[in-house]
C-alpha cells in the first residue's frame, strides 16, 4: 500500500469535472484507491465520493492505493491534480 | 397584481412575454411503502429508469457532436459526461437501494430520501462553487424522477400544448407589448422552472422560448454559463418564482439587473419596451465602433490600450478594436504553480516565449509589460503558504519592485526575456510600485546588468521605452523626478487611491470610504498628467478608472489621451470619447478640481 499527501492546486477544486476526470482515471486501475479528506474517507473510484470531499483550492487529501498497480495509479493521480486537471489555472 | 421577484443577473438582456411554468416534478413525487416482496421488483423498476436516462444523455451527446462548435458550449459536453457518471455511480446507486431493501421505500421516495441526505452535506461545504453542485445531483435525480413518472423526455415536451397555442391568441395582449410585436408575430414565450438540465439548455435555442427564470442556480451555475454562452435573458436564483409565477402572467426579464417583474402595468411594459430596442441597438452601434479611430468631437486623438493577464489574451484586445497592451500583468504567469511536478517559478525560456507570444499576438502594436506585481490581492503561492511573509497588511509590505529587488536574480530573469522578447516587436517595460530615487536606481542597474549578460552571450535582444508605474502616493508627488529616468508613466489608480485615503481594498468595513472623486485623487491626478504632458511624455492610466464610463469625461478633461482597460470596454469608452469635446471637457474639469465637492459639479 502506498499513502501520499497532495495540496489541491486548480482554481476551482476537486469540482465536477475534475471529480469526473479523476474518477475516471482511478477506475482504470485495478488497485484500490482511497482518497480522506478531514477524517472523510472515500472510493475515489465514485464521482460522488470524490464531490463530497468538498476539497476546494488549498485543500490537503491523503491518496491512498493498494493492489498491483499502486505505484502507476498514485503517480497517475498525482500528476493529474498537478497539471491542474489540464484546466491550466 | 404586479410584483417582483429577485434572483441573480446571470446574463444580459430584456424580454417581455407570456410565462409558462413548469411545476416541479419534486413536488408531487409518490410516497409509499412497498411489499418486502416486491424489493426486487422495485430494484429493476430503479434499474429500468436510470437507464431510459443514460439512453436520454447518450442521444443528447450525440446530436451535440452534430452541431456546429458554436452552439455546443464545451461546458454542456463536459457536464452531460458528469451526468452519466453520476448516473452510474455505485456509491449513489447504493445509497438509494438501501432505502429500498431496509425501509421498503418505493423508488421514487428513496430517490428523494438520498437526495435530501446528500444535498445537506452540499449545503454545508464552504466552497461555493463546490456548493452549487448539488445542482447537478438534484438534476439527474429529478430526470429519474420524471421517468419513474412516465412523463415526457424534454421539459419542452411537457409544456402543454395548450400553452403554445395562447401564444398565438392576442386577444389580451397588453396595448403596449401588441405596438411592439409585428402583425404576425405572437407574444415570446418565458419558461419559468425550478431548474433546467443540460439537455434542456441545449434545446433552447431552437425551442418556442425566449428567456428563462429559475429557482435555484448561482452565478457560476452551468444553468448561467450556459445562458451566457447563447446569450439569452434569464434571471437565475430567483428562489420560489416558480411558484409565485401562474401559468399565463405577463411576465418581464430584466437580465441586467437579475429581475423578473410579474404582471407589470402599460408604463412599465412600455418602458421595458423601450429598454429593450435601446440594448439592441446600443449591441449593434458598439460592434461597429471596432475599428473606428478614437478622436474626440474636437479632433484629439485618444489611445485605447488593452490590459491582459496572458498571451492569448491578445486576441480579445484586437477584437475589441485595441491599439496596443498598455498593461501585460506578468505575475499571472508566476501565480498557481505550486505543484511537485512544476518548479517554482517559469525560468527564462518559458517567460520568452510568453513575452514573445504577446508581441506577436499584437501584430506590430505596442506592447506593454509590467514586471512581477505580486502583491496583497494576487498572492504568490510561495508568500501564500504563510510563515514569516503573513503579514496584515502586505499592500504595504515586501511586494511588487521591492520584492524583485531584493531578489535580484529572479529579477534578471523577466529582464532578460523582456529584453529578448523586444527584438520581435515593440516592448515597454513598465515597472511597478516605485517610490524612491534609490529604488529607479537600482532597477536601472539590474536593466543594465541584464543587457550586458546578453551582450556578453552574444543573445538578441531588441530596445525597450521604460516606464513607471504611479501608484504610490510619494510617485505622484515627485512627478518631474520620476520624468528624468523614465520614457514615460502608467497611473494604477486602484492602488493609488487605496495608498492615499489609507483604505485597505480588502476590508469591506472600509469599503465605503474608497473614492475616486476625492479631491485629493483628482489632484494627484492632474499633477502627473500635466507634468508628463508638459515634457512631451507618455502617461496613461491602467486602473479601473480607465475602463469605467462614469470617469471619461473626467480623464479627458484632466488632460489624459492614453487609457488602458479590460478589452470589453473598450467599445463603450470609444463611444464616450467620440461623443466629447476635449477643450470644453478641460474648462469643465478646473471646476471640478477646485471643488470641495468634485462629484456634484454638473458635466458640461
Amino acid at each position: 500500500m502506498i499513502q501520499e499527501t497532495i495540496t489541491i492546486s486548480n482554481k476551482l477544486g476537486l469540482h465536477a469535472r475534475a471529480s469526473a476526470k479523476l474518477t475516471k482515471l482511478a477506475g482504470g486501475f485495478t488497485c484500490d484507491v482511497w482518497m480522506t479528506r478531514n477524517e472523510r474517507r472515500i472510493n475515489a473510484k465514485s464521482i460522488m465520493g470524490v464531490m463530497m470531499l468538498a476539497a476546494g483550492m488549498g485543500a490537503t487529501v491523503e491518496i491512498e492505493t493498494d493492489g498491483v498497480d499502486e505505484r502507476e495509479a498514485m503517480d497517475g493521480l498525482l500528476a493529474l491534480i498537478n497539471d491542474k486537471f489540464g484546466e491550466g489555472e | 397584481m404586479s410584483f417582483s421577484v429577485h434572483g441573480q443577473a446571470v446574463s444580459r438582456g430584456v424580454v417581455i412575454g407570456r410565462a409558462v411554468v413548469m411545476a416541479s416534478s419534486r413536488m408531487d413525487v409518490a410516497h409509499y411503502f412497498i411489499e418486502p416482496e416486491d424489493i426486487g421488483k422495485e430494484l429493476r423498476r430503479m434499474a429500468n429508469a436510470r437507464d431510459a436516462v443514460v439512453t436520454e444523455i447518450e442521444l443528447v451527446q450525440r446530436s451535440l457532436t452534430d452541431l456546429p462548435a458554436s452552439d455546443a458550449p464545451a461546458e454542456l459536453t463536459a457536464l452531460l459526461d458528469v451526468h452519466l457518471m453520476l448516473l452510474q455511480d455505485q456509491t449513489l446507486a447504493k445509497g438509494v437501494s438501501d432505502w429500498i431493501v431496509d425501509r421498503h421505500y418505493n423508488a421514487e421516495w428513496a430517490l428523494t430520501a438520498q437526495l435530501e441526505v446528500l444535498g445537506r452535506q452540499f449545503d454545508e461545504m464552504e466552497d461555493p462553487y463546490l456548493r452549487e453542485r448539488k445542482a447537478d445531483l438534484e438534476q439527474v435525480i429529478e430526470r429519474m424522477l420524471v421517468v419513474l413518472g412516465g412523463e415526457g423526455v424534454s421539459v419542452f415536451e411537457r409544456v402543454p400544448k395548450a400553452t403554445i397555442g395562447r401564444s398565438h391568441d392576442r386577444g389580451d395582449l397588453p396595448p403596449a407589448l401588441e405596438k411592439a410585436l409585428g402583425p404576425d408575430e405572437a407574444a415570446p414565450l418565458i419558461l419559468v422552472a425550478r431548474d433546467l438540465s443540460p439537455s434542456d439548455l441545449l434545446q433552447f435555442k431552437q425551442s418556442v422560448f425566449a428567456g428563462f427564470v429559475t429557482d435555484v442556480g448561482g452565478k457560476t451555475s452551468h444553468t448561467a454559463i450556459v445562458a451566457r454562452g447563447l446569450d439569452i435573458p434569464a434571471v437565475v436564483g430567483a428562489r420560489s418564482a416558480s411558484q409565485l409565477v401562474k401559468q399565463d402572467d405577463w411576465v418581464i426579464i430584466d437580465g441586467d439587473a437579475g429581475v423578473v417583474l410579474v404582471d407589470p402595468s402599460s408604463a412599465l411594459i412600455e418602458e421595458y419596451v423601450f429598454k429593450q430596442r435601446e440594448g439592441t441597438l446600443e449591441r449593434e452601434r458598439l460592434t461597429r465602433l471596432r475599428h473606428t479611430p478614437a478622436v474626440t468631437l474636437d479632433g484629439e486623438a485618444v489611445q485605447l490600450m488593452a490590459n491582459i493577464e496572458q498571451p492569448a489574451d491578445t486576441d480579445a484586445a484586437i477584437e475589441a478594436g485595441a491599439v496596443g497592451v498598455g498593461l501585460f500583468r506578468s505575475e499571472f504567469l508566476f501565480m498557481g504553480r505550486t505543484g511537485k511536478g512544476q518548479s517554482q517559478l517559469p525560468d527564462e525560456e518559458e517567460q520568452f516565449l510568453a513575452y514573445k507570444a504577446a508581441v506577436e499576438g499584437m501584430h506590430g502594436m505596442p506592447v506593454t509589460i509590467r514586471t512581477i506585481d505580486i502583491g496583497a490581492d494576487k498572492p504568490l503561492d510561495r508568500q501564500a503558504r504563510g510563515g514569516a511573509d503573513d503579514h496584515l497588511n502586505p499592500a504595504l509590505g515586501l511586494r511588487a519592485i521591492r520584492w524583485c529587488l531584493a531578489e535580484p536574480a529572479m529579477f534578471v530573469v523577466q529582464l532578460r526575456a523582456i529584453l529578448r522578447a523586444a527584438a520581435f516587436g515593440q516592448i515597454d517595460l513598465l515597472i511597478p510600485m516605485l517610490a524612491h530615487v534609490s529604488e529607479i536606481k537600482q532597477t536601472l542597474q539590474l536593466i543594465d546588468r541584464a543587457r550586458a549578460q546578453l551582450d556578453a552571450e552574444g543573445q538578441v535582444y531588441g530596445r525597450v521605452r521604460l516606464g513607471a508605474m504611479i501608484e504610490v502616493p510619494a510617485a505622484a508627488m515627485m512627478t518631474n523626478i520620476f520624468l528624468k529616468y523614465f520614457d514615460f508613466l502608467s497611473i494604477g489608480t486602484n492602488d493609488l487611491i487605496q495608498y492615499t485615503l489609507a483604505i485597505d481594498r480588502v476590508d469591506e468595513s472600509v469599503s465605503h470610504l474608497y473614492d475616486p472623486w476625492h479631491p485629493a485623487i483628482l489632484g494627484l491626478l492632474s499633477q502627473v498628467i500635466k507634468g508628463a504632458t508638459a515634457q512631451g511624455k507618455h502617461v496613461s492610466v491602467c486602473g479601473e478608472m480607465a475602463g469605467d464610463v462614469q470617469f471619461t469625461a473626467l480623464l479627458l478633461g484632466l488632460g489624459l489621451r492614453n487609457f488602458s482597460m479590460h478589452p470589453t470596454q473598450i467599445p463603450a469608452v470609444k463611444r464616450q470619447i467620440l461623443r466629447s469635446n476635449a477643450a470644453q471637457l478641460s474648462a469643465w474639469s478646473e471646476q471640478v478640481l477646485s471643488s470641495d465637492d468634485p462629484h456634484s459639479v454638473p458635466p458640461p
